[in-house]
């Protein structure tokens, strides 16, 4: 079976789980919510078997590596890693509206992948800088990180809303202080994953390219990253910071995560200039 | 004056504001090119902008004393703040109370409080194995008809961010060192050639390595779609004219020689080409194979002869490759004469047969001197050993006192940890609930 089918599927799960999630957050309900958690699972499940089912197609293909190479295959592991984060840290959220942002990003990258038609699908065989061990470790903790930051993104827009937004509606979100411990946490889990990522990415560079550090786009970018993340973390755990102040800090780390991941390849020029 | 510096130093105000102001500032150079030719600088910018770029170095402004600043106040701000933390950090790790201490079962976050008609013997047998499946072994004290025990475990715990900002150190040591005593910088190695010089990045001038490093030969193979699939070097390290050394290199597969790195970067054509031509020597009944450049003299065995390759055509006359093959003997007119790909061409006592040539490449090497490795990567698993700690282990403390009471014994359960604090109270409830059964 094509891999690319099966995420076109998957896409529509998410997109159908996020709805599930919505219904249940809004009339409080725990039916749709299991529902909702079937569905995200059952999506999960189909979206793992697709990324296995496309690295089994690359041995057949004589090419054989994980799929983790190119945009389109980084696109659809980012989507599987929020799905994946959202289901190990799903127990620290008694609400359905993290459910929501979960699958409803995880949704928008695959339909963005799967449906725009502009993203290639094809699996192509590795580059000789791609011809490593760390390759699989590195992207994984990497992505980990940043569908960490996703969420945390998402939890942090809607303490904007909360503030900004009429009264009626903003009674309906969770409390200021729940989506402010659960950005909190969600951000010391993401920056553990990213100091993984950079510090595999520095032994990896090593062996490539001879240096473990050269301040190459992403190389510096990840570092901007990771400092703005260190910001939330010593401001709030030494400083005590909440609220607002600590919204914006996760959007803008948030922004730099994009930058990071994409910008430094469609914008400047590096060594990195594969994903 | 002095305690005011101290205060600022240590201070996490100080954190943040170097955090961001780093972050923002390193945003420059992955804009501004670095490194350029500063012909192309003047293109770009050009007059009084351009001087005022120079003078804050913002074309090597990772290496600029601002930005360099900039770190070592990180450094600075990192070690103060781990020192003035310290103590503070020791005494929660091994703070002493006594045991028969009444106040963390009135402070504890976690209290359970209640009431069994068990005899008093049954009762601490089983608060001991409570204490043991929380929190290892207890200490048992008596205090007036009142026993108390106490145990604890993942003291270590406790120093897993103080290992953690330690290893940020460490790896700003490894940094330090290398920049002070490594260098980077790159080999352009034609196939057949030599050098023992390595040009620096960022035209700092050469290093001379005391050794030549020799490409011997350089493979690349193509997938189907044109993009290379594997691209390697034969390299050969020379002391004094002899080898000590012959490895290959490829991406990812670099070689390390007296401290200094040698990896696989780029390649390219050198332009020409590497011609093999079989001799057979009739008069001596001798045969070998010679292989040479373009305009190279070759000694061929015997008397003072010499062959080279003047020219070469890949399709002479029509009939595929040939080489235009010159007999040099000092004193005589030049022999010169083309020689078809595998046809043997016969000059007095000797056959020649130009058997094949080969592109000749030049392998790009990137090569580093960083002393300071060993230390960045001791930083990397040291920081990996604090985030576990500091993520996976807790300070666990858990308090019991059997107290009499008039129809049997009460029993008061107390329980901190510095994180996880959930984790551990639904332990205690379950362990309670075994425990009333």
């Amino acid at each position: 079976m094509n891999d690319a089918f099966l995420v076109g599927i998957v896409t529509f799960v998410y997109f159908f789980a996020a709805f599930m999630y919505l219904v249940a957050f809004v009339f409080r309900r725990t039916g749709p919510a299991k529902a909702a958690m079937a569905t995200a699972f059952a999506g999960l499940l189909l979206h793992s078997s697709a990324l296995i089912v496309r690295w089994i197609e690359s041995y057949r293909l004589g090419i054989g590596h994980a799929p983790l190479s190119n945009f389109y295959e980084s696109m659809v592991f980012f989507s599987w890693s929020i799905v994946f984060v959202f289901f190990v840290m799903k127990k620290t959220y008694r609400t359905s509206l993290v459910g929501v942002i979960a699958m409803f990003f995880a949704f928008l990258i695959l339909a963005y992948v799967s449906l725009s038609g502009t993203v290639d699908c094809r699996i192509e065989p590795l580059i000789p800088a791609l011809q490593s061990n760390w390759l699989i470790s590195h992207v994984i903790s990497s992505f980990l990180a940043y569908a960490c930051f996703t969420i945390a993104f998402g939890l942090s827009v809607l303490y904007l809303f909360k503030h900004y937004a009429p009264a009626g509606f903003a009674r309906a979100l969770p409390d200021s202080s729940f989506l402010d411990e659960a950005t909190h946490r969600i951000i010391s889990i993401g920056f553990v994953l990213l100091t993984v990522g950079i510090i595999t990415g520095a032994a990896w560079a090593d062996r490539a390219w001879g240096r473990y550090w050269g301040w190459d786009p992403k190389e510096t970018w990840s570092l901007i990253t990771w400092l703005v993340y260190g910001a939330f973390l010593h401001a709030r755990i030494a400083r005590g910071w909440t609220g607002m102040k600590m919204s914006l800090i996760s959007i803008t780390g948030f922004i730099s995560v994009i930058f990071t991941y994409l910008g430094v390849n469609y914008i400047l020029a590096g060594l990195h200039s594969y994903l | 004056m002095q305690k005011t510096i101290y205060t600022f130093l240590s201070s996490v105000r100080l954190t943040i504001f170097l955090f961001f102001a780093v972050a923002a500032t390193s945003i420059f150079g992955t804009i501004v090119q670095q490194g350029a030719s500063p012909d192309r600088y003047e293109e770009m910018f050009g007059g009084k902008l351009l001087s005022v770029l120079t003078f804050f170095n913002v074309f090597d402004m990772y290496h600029s004393w601002w930005f360099t600043f900039l770190l070592l106040m990180l450094s600075v701000n990192l070690a103060a703040c781990t020192f003035r933390q310290a103590p503070r950090v020791i005494r929660l790790a091994f703070r002493k109370r006594p045991v028969t201490d009444d106040a963390p079962f009135v402070s504890s976050p976690i209290r359970k409080r209640f009431c069994s008609r068990s005899d008093r013997e049954d009762l601490e047998r089983r608060v001991s194995s409570f204490l043991v499946s929380l929190a290892g072994a207890p200490v048992r004290a008596e205090k007036g008809d009142a026993s108390y025990f106490f145990a604890e475990k993942g003291r270590f715990s406790r120093f897993g961010m103080t290992l953690v900002h330690c290893s940020v150190l460490v790896i700003l040591g490894g940094g330090l060192v290398g920049a002070v005593w490594g260098f980077s910088g790159q080999m352009t190695l034609v196939e057949g050639g030599k050098s023992d010089t390595v040009t620096l990045f960022s035209g700092q001038g050469t290093v001379n390595l005391g050794f030549d490093v020799a490409c011997e030969n350089f493979t690349v193979t193509y997938y189907e779609s044109g993009t290379p699939r594997e691209y390697k070097t034969d390299l050969a390290i020379l002391n004094n004219g002899e080898t000590v050394l012959n490895d290959t290199i490829r991406v990812n597969h670099p070689l390390t020689h007296g401290g200094v790195k040698f990896s696989q970067a780029t390649f390219g054509v050198a332009g020409g080409y590497n011609f093999r031509v079989d001799v057979i020597d009739e008069a001596a009944n001798e045969e070998s194979t010679v292989r040479m450049n373009r305009m190279k003299k070759h000694a061929l065995p015997g008397d003072d002869l010499s062959l080279a390759v003047a020219r070469f055509d890949p399709d002479f006359m029509g009939r595929g490759p040939a080489a235009l093959g010159v007999l040099i003997r000092p004193g005589t007119e030049h022999d010169i004469f083309w020689m078809p790909k595998d046809l043997p061409i016969r000059k007095g006592s000797r056959i020649f047969t130009f058997r094949d040539f080969d592109t000749v490449y030049y392998s790009g090497l990137q090569v580093n001197k960083d002393p300071g490795v060993p230390l960045v990567w001791l930083g990397f698993i040291l920081i990996g050993a604090g985030f576990i700690t500091h993520l996976f282990f807790s300070h666990v403390r858990v308090w019991v006192r059997i107290a009499k009471v008039d129809d049997g014994h009460e029993i008061s359960i107390a329980a901190q940890a510095d994180r996880n604090r959930d984790t551990l109270e639904n332990k205690v409830n379950s362990l309670v609930t075994r425990f009333q059964d």
